[in-house]
């Protein structure tokens, strides 16, 4: 049986973990630290947790000015508002900053409410730009983790490693796919089915739907390799080459815009190394809408984002490559 | 301490004139809101903030977040002058591997805040003062704002914050200069009231109009309004910003864009452009041009002289001249430090003292303490030693230093090492010791010989031309070279010494309008008279300029 856990709450508590052994972690809120689980942290250090209300701009320029000042903020609110709101502030007072060897500011922008999967919020709130958005603006680091124990782990790194860094939470609860100890690092997919049939590549929430394709794929007598590529920027184009090569074609899938997002970060990738077949699954180009819980799967499935979508483009590749 | 105010002065009149030569140069840039914010970052750069060139980065040094980027070439310039890098590089502003970007930027060592983008640097600041308050440190963020982009709505979330968390270690200035990159600020997006019709000057003026600082008095800030361009104004207001608790600070700075260069200021169209390379000489004489009346109260009511400082004030004179006469040094006998002690809390404006006393060095100190900010002692009864020590005793205490001569006196060898940190020369045109004498004709030559040995040798000065100017000769002393202008009887003897100083003011632009014209012609003959007078579009300029040219024969 899977099991599912809360990503905000693992955020939550790795917060306060680290705020325990780090005095420089502060915590910056805009009316949602409820909901983002950044609340406790408030608890425990009042003086390290800032709640300026709904101004994400001014919530993501307070927390420029605290890295500035040495400082390692965590802000946090919906992906809608957070990039949605504040582009300007993000590039200006976070990327752009740079001296000393350093570049930009080290603030941490942890959003939750990342992709269509949100659900019943509807589309204004299904944000399926925030990919395309922080992974054109310089220095920017960028992560769509897959479960709960890739958001502990890249909250921690998060706190060790210089620079600003973005990334992006489920709504609901995901499925637990990596085990406890697995290791993360910046830049580097994580291969969870190995195969040289073809290769599906996936962030998020994503993940769990590509192995279901590729487990029945296996049935098929096709032998897919399945990526986790939580880093999307720096983006493992190393791991990404050696699937080129081996397996001759790759496939996508991300809940966002298929256009400039994960997608087009390996196709530009495979581009620029070992040109293959990429397609790439995800939203097409639409704005989402509403989606009761239970009718989520099929708001996904309305953009192709299925594991039998996903089977039936890895053999329309196959077709192709062969 | 005192107000140092030349040394502010002097500093802000230089770093004008390097935003000039970076902007000419470079052929872009924004002059118009460097200088209305001139005297503000003279005060901030060499009068509050703590800083060490050397170490741009000291973790206790104070902030200085530039918010409106776009006046860059200001900060920069006092950046410059202040030593964080070498005053020559202002010329390379904007150009391609420089330092010195289009708007601040960490590539320059000092600036604090990557500015550009307008609405984004209270909230970098207030980011700044939290985390000082976690570390537990003393040091003080301040923020410069602009008007115009007081439009973006992230600077009153920013205004909320702050009184939430009352960042009281943070001060924002707000440039209040009235325009835009379109047009006057109350066109585009009124902060006060809409403006109908075209002069600004009225609401510039008219307190009862202004709006924006009961706009953050709403959001819980201490306002404070001051008039800009005046130092003892900024000074005050910064010190009692720095002592209010529990609550950030804002003050509301009355400001003129393009403020010292005539044809830039109050005009929209010079929010960003760069000087024509000919001009730019004629600019950087009229920033050698700025004059101060400082009108002499022992002319009036000696029995009430606490009114005639109140009268001064009013009238708005940019100092109070004090003449303290010992009954030795001169016949008769004023008053003595005592005396403005007890004048001192009536005033911001400059205490001017000029000291007619023998052995001044015994009795400085009295001075000092009393409150003057700037003390002038005769060469007469000073040799290199005392001035020495007096000199020290001041510039420890900053008090402007000035020397002063007599009519029938010539400034003594031993005063030439003290002339390039010299503040103020004054020289006498009576003879000193009562008022309501007749200006000795003779001086005139003397100070233009004086004006011309100073320049040669450094003298970033001002001379003060004391003892009988009147209306009638204010100009001839003006074109001599003096810059400050004493007015007993001419004006504290004046029954309207607001009118007064209104009417010397207009007499001493008359003066330095012809001296322009003048240098224009002498660079670039008629036609470049013609161009410089067509850029003073504002007002009545251009006709007034117009007449002076004909006049002159230049036109």
């Amino acid at each position: 049986m899977t099991e599912f856990a809360d990503m905000r709450s693992v955020y939550g508590d790795t917060l306060i973990k680290l705020g325990e052994q780090n005095p420089d972690i502060v915590v910056v809120g805009a009316d949602t630290t409820d909901s983002l689980k950044t609340k406790p942290f408030g608890k425990k250090f009042p003086n390290r947790f800032f709640n300026v209300g709904i101004a994400e701009a001014n919530l993501i320029t307070i927390a420029a000015g605290l890295a500035n000042e040495g400082k390692i903020p965590f802000a946090s609110t919906y992906a809608a508002f957070l990039p949605g709101r504040c582009v300007d502030q993000i590039r200006n007072a976070i990327a752009y900053p740079s001296r000393n060897g350093k570049s930009g500011l080290n603030v941490k922008m942890v959003v939750s409410h990342g992709g269509l999967s949100v659900g019943p919020d509807g589309g204004s709130h299904q944000q399926i730009e925030d990919i395309a958005i922080m992974r054109v603006i310089p220095n920017v680091k960028v992560f769509v983790p897959a479960d709960t124990i890739a958001v502990e782990k890249l909250t921690e790194i998060f706190s060790q490693v210089y620079g600003p860094c973005y990334m992006r939470l489920a709504r609901s609860k995901t499925p637990v796919i990596h085990p406890k100890d697995q290791e993360f690092k910046m830049g580097k997919g994580i291969v969870l089915r190995d195969g040289s049939d073809c290769t599906i590549a996936a962030c998020g929430i994503t993940v769990s739907i590509a192995l279901e394709a590729a487990d029945a794929l296996k049935q098929e007598g096709i032998a897919c390799r399945v990526i986790d590529m939580f880093s999307i920027k720096p983006i493992d184009s190393e791991l990404l080459e050696k699937a080129a090569r081996e397996t001759g074609g790759i496939v996508t899938c991300e809940e966002h815009n298929v256009m400039a997002g994960f997608g087009s970060a390996v196709a530009e990738t495979i581009s620029d190394t070992y040109p293959v077949p990429v397609k790439r699954i995800g939203a097409r180009d639409q704005f989402g809408e509403s989606a009761r819980d239970n009718e989520i799967p099929l708001l996904l499935e309305k953009h192709g984002i299925t594991s039998i979508h996903i089977s039936n483009t890895v053999k329309s590749i196959r077709s192709q490559t062969r | 301490m005192a107000l140092n105010y030349y040394h502010i002065f002097k500093r802000v009149k230089e770093a004008r004139k390097l935003v000039i030569k970076g902007i000419t140069v470079a052929g872009s840039g924004h002059p118009g809101g460097s200088f209305s914010m001139a005297e503000i970052m003279g005060c901030m750069y060499f009068k509050f903030l703590k800083y060490d060139p050397k170490n741009p980065l000291w973790v206790d040094r104070d902030r200085l977040v530039l918010s409106k980027g776009h006046a860059s070439p200001g900060l920069f310039s006092n950046l410059a002058v202040a030593g964080f890098f070498d005053k020559s590089e202002m010329e390379t502003l904007r150009k391609f591997g420089s330092k010195l970007q289009g708007h601040p930027d960490f590539k320059c060592p000092g600036v604090e805040f990557c500015g550009g983008s307008l609405g984004l640097g209270l909230s970098f600041s207030t980011g700044m003062a939290l985390a000082a308050r976690i570390d537990g440190k003393n040091h003080h963020i301040y923020t410069i704002i602009g008007d115009g982009e007081s439009d973006e709505g992230q600077v009153w979330e920013a205004a909320m914050t702050g009184s939430k968390y009352r960042v009281d270690n943070l001060t924002v200035f707000l440039d209040r200069n009235f325009i835009q990159q379109d047009d006057y600020t109350e066109r585009i997006m009124p902060l006060d009231e809409e403006l109908i019709g075209d002069d600004i000057s009225e609401m510039w003026k008219n307190a009862a109009r202004w709006k924006v600082g009961d706009k953050w008095r709403s959001f819980g800030w201490n306002v404070l309004e001051i008039d800009g361009h005046r130092i003892e104004q900024i000074v005050k207001a910064v010190n009692s910003a720095l002592q209010t608790k529990g609550t950030p600070s804002i003050i509301v700075s009355r400001t003129i864009k393009g403020k010292s260069v005539e044809h830039m200021e109050d005009n929209p169209k010079w929010h960003g452009v760069a000087p024509n390379p000919q001009i730019s000489p004629i600019i950087d004489l009229e920033l050698d041009c700025q004059y101060l009346i400082s009108p002499s109260i022992i002319a009036g009511d000696m029995a009430n002289l606490e009114n005639e400082v109140k009268r001064a004030a009013h009238a708005r004179a940019d100092f109070i001249h004090l003449d303290v006469m010992d009954g030795m040094f001169v016949q008769n006998k004023t008053f003595d430090y005592e005396k403005i002690k007890q004048l001192r809390p009536i005033t911001p404006i400059p205490f001017d003292t000029h000291l007619m006393i023998n052995e001044p060095v015994k009795h400085v100190r009295n001075y000092v303490d009393a409150g003057c900010d700037i003390i002038t002692i005769h060469a007469e009864v000073c040799d290199e030693s005392s001035f020495g020590e007096i000199h020290d005793i001041l510039r420890s205490n900053e008090v402007s230093v000035g020397l002063a001569i007599n009519p029938d006196t010539e400034l003594p060898p031993w005063s030439e090492k003290f002339i390039p940190d010299l503040d103020q020369l004054i020289i006498m045109s009576v003879i000193p010791g009562k008022s309501g004498q007749k200006y000795i004709e003779s001086v005139h030559e003397k100070t233009q010989r004086i004006a011309k040995f100073l320049s040669e040798r450094k003298f970033e000065g001002l001379i003060e031309a004391d003892g009988g100017v009147d209306l009638s000769n204010v100009e001839s002393c003006f074109l001599d070279g003096a810059r400050v202008f004493v007015g007993g009887s001419a004006i504290i003897g004046q029954k309207d010494v607001r009118t007064t100083i209104l009417e010397f003011r207009k007499k001493i632009l008359h003066a330095r309008r012809n001296l322009l014209i003048r240098k224009a012609h002498s660079l670039g003959g008629i036609e470049l008279v013609n161009k410089w007078i067509d850029l003073h579009e504002v007002g009545k300029k251009k006709t007034e300029l117009l007449q002076i040219a004909k006049e002159a024969g230049f036109a």
